[in-house]
């Protein structure tokens, strides 16, 4: 099994996320799951500009060769993907945002039915399940939670796959772990 | 009384946001109630990081942005990331969005909805309403009878110069289709049985040579 972490915390090195990625990767290593981590802070990434090149001129690649090329590449080969990202203004940070937008090479603009809505084709024949770890702030309530999950469901629902797991840094890391592995 | 209108397009100044914001514009501008009218884009880093400020200036401000992933774009999250709602505070202002996207059924944007009124919440402002367009995606080649729907965007900004509020009616006409069901759907399955949907993507791959390349797989190539 192969995991793809992304973090998306936009704060210093030194905060819990950095901690908690170690450990959560250690904790992988041990029950045998490969992960590779990508910390998108400090990172440069060219915004999404909307240009459909990815769909209409170099299919599948973004004409932007920046670090969202090696992110989509590992993603695609991967069973996992984990988002990692603080809760900033009651939404997951705008610098993993950035690197959502640029998924969309990953699925193609022809059109299908999905429950009888419209949602674009796939590119590849599988896609990794979803995961979102995320960190509260004070304000965070339980309608902010209900919003991102909401959201992060119909992510998954447009990247043709599932939102799996939607777990607080807060939370154990074991119940995480099980997790990943019964599913 | 002064209005901001923000676009939070990607494509910027050659948006299809930019032709629904023109519209309700120009219907806002040539009420009889004449007020001000800014516009500012988000898609310049400098002008997205600096725009927080801004709104303490403005009696009522439109966010307008096209849907990217079942969401905001990523430059409009950064954009909301530098509002500070501590300076918010005896601010009195209405907040209003405008969500457009590709997909024609309006259901794929109710979900940011949500989060839009919260986000007004959160700001202490009072919620103007979200006006949701789906099928925009088309707009600069489709047929004049596609886009009658602009003239609702040119009465919602006329509205809100004689009223301040937004015209309940016209936004619940604008929503339409919610979901596809009945003879839209039917039309819509017959459209992709015969690949007639396609129609737009097949156009642009062959104008640029990569219809043959529209499958590529280019992460499991190499």
């Amino acid at each position: 099994m192969k995991i793809t972490l992304i973090n998306g915390n936009p704060g210093n090195s030194n905060s819990s996320f950095q901690g908690y990625i170690k450990r959560l990767e250690n904790e992988l290593a041990q029950v045998g799951i490969e992960s590779t981590c990508f910390n998108l802070r400090d990172k440069a990434i060219v915004p999404c500009t909307g240009c459909w090149g990815c769909w209409v001129k170099t299919p599948g690649e973004c004409k932007f060769d920046d670090i969202t090329k090696l992110i989509r590449k590992e993603v695609i080969r991967s069973d996992w993907v984990l988002f990692l990202s603080p809760v900033i203004m009651g939404f997951t940070s705008a610098l993993l945002k950035k690197v959502q937008d640029k998924f969309i090479p990953l699925v193609h603009p022809y059109i299908e039915l999905v429950n009888n809505e419209c949602h674009h084709e796939k590119r590849y024949e599988q896609y990794p399940k979803i995961g979102l770890i995320y960190a509260p702030d004070e304000q965070t309530d339980h309608e902010d939670l209900d919003i991102i999950h909401n959201i992060y469901r119909r992510f998954a629902l447009n990247f043709k796959t599932e939102f799996k797991i939607f777990r607080s840094i807060e939370e154990p890391l074991e119940t995480l772990t099980h997790e990943i592995v019964a599913n | 009384m002064k209005l901001l209108l923000i676009n939070g397009s990607p494509r910027g100044k050659s948006s299809n946001t930019k032709i629904l914001l023109d519209q309700f514009k120009e219907g806002f501008s040539k009420a009889e109630n004449r007020f001000g009218v800014d516009e500012m884009y988000l898609v310049k880093e400098k002008d997205r990081l600096s725009a927080g400020r801004l709104l303490l200036k403005y009696d009522a401000v439109i966010l307008a942005f096209p849907l990217y992933t079942d969401s905001m774009p990523g430059i409009v999250k950064e954009f909301i990331e530098t509002i500070d709602p501590e300076r918010l505070l005896n601010h009195k202002f209405k907040l209003g969005f405008i969500v457009q996207s590709g997909f024609p059924e309006s259901h794929h944007s109710s979900y940011i909805e949500r989060y839009l009124i919260k986000l007004t919440d959160r700001l202490g402002a009072e919620y103007l309403g979200t006006i949701i367009k789906g099928g925009v995606e088309g707009i600069k080649i489709q047929p004049k009878w596609m886009t009658k729907y602009l003239a609702s965007f040119h009465e919602l900004g006329k509205q809100l110069a004689l009223t301040w509020e937004f015209d309940e009616e016209i936004i619940f006409k604008l929503k339409n289709p919610v979901y596809l069901k009945g003879m839209k759907l039917t039309t819509y399955k017959l459209l992709m049985k015969t690949g007639l949907s396609n129609f737009y993507w097949d156009k642009q791959l062959k104008e640029n040579n990569a219809y043959n390349n529209r499958f590529n797989k280019p992460y499991l190539q190499s």
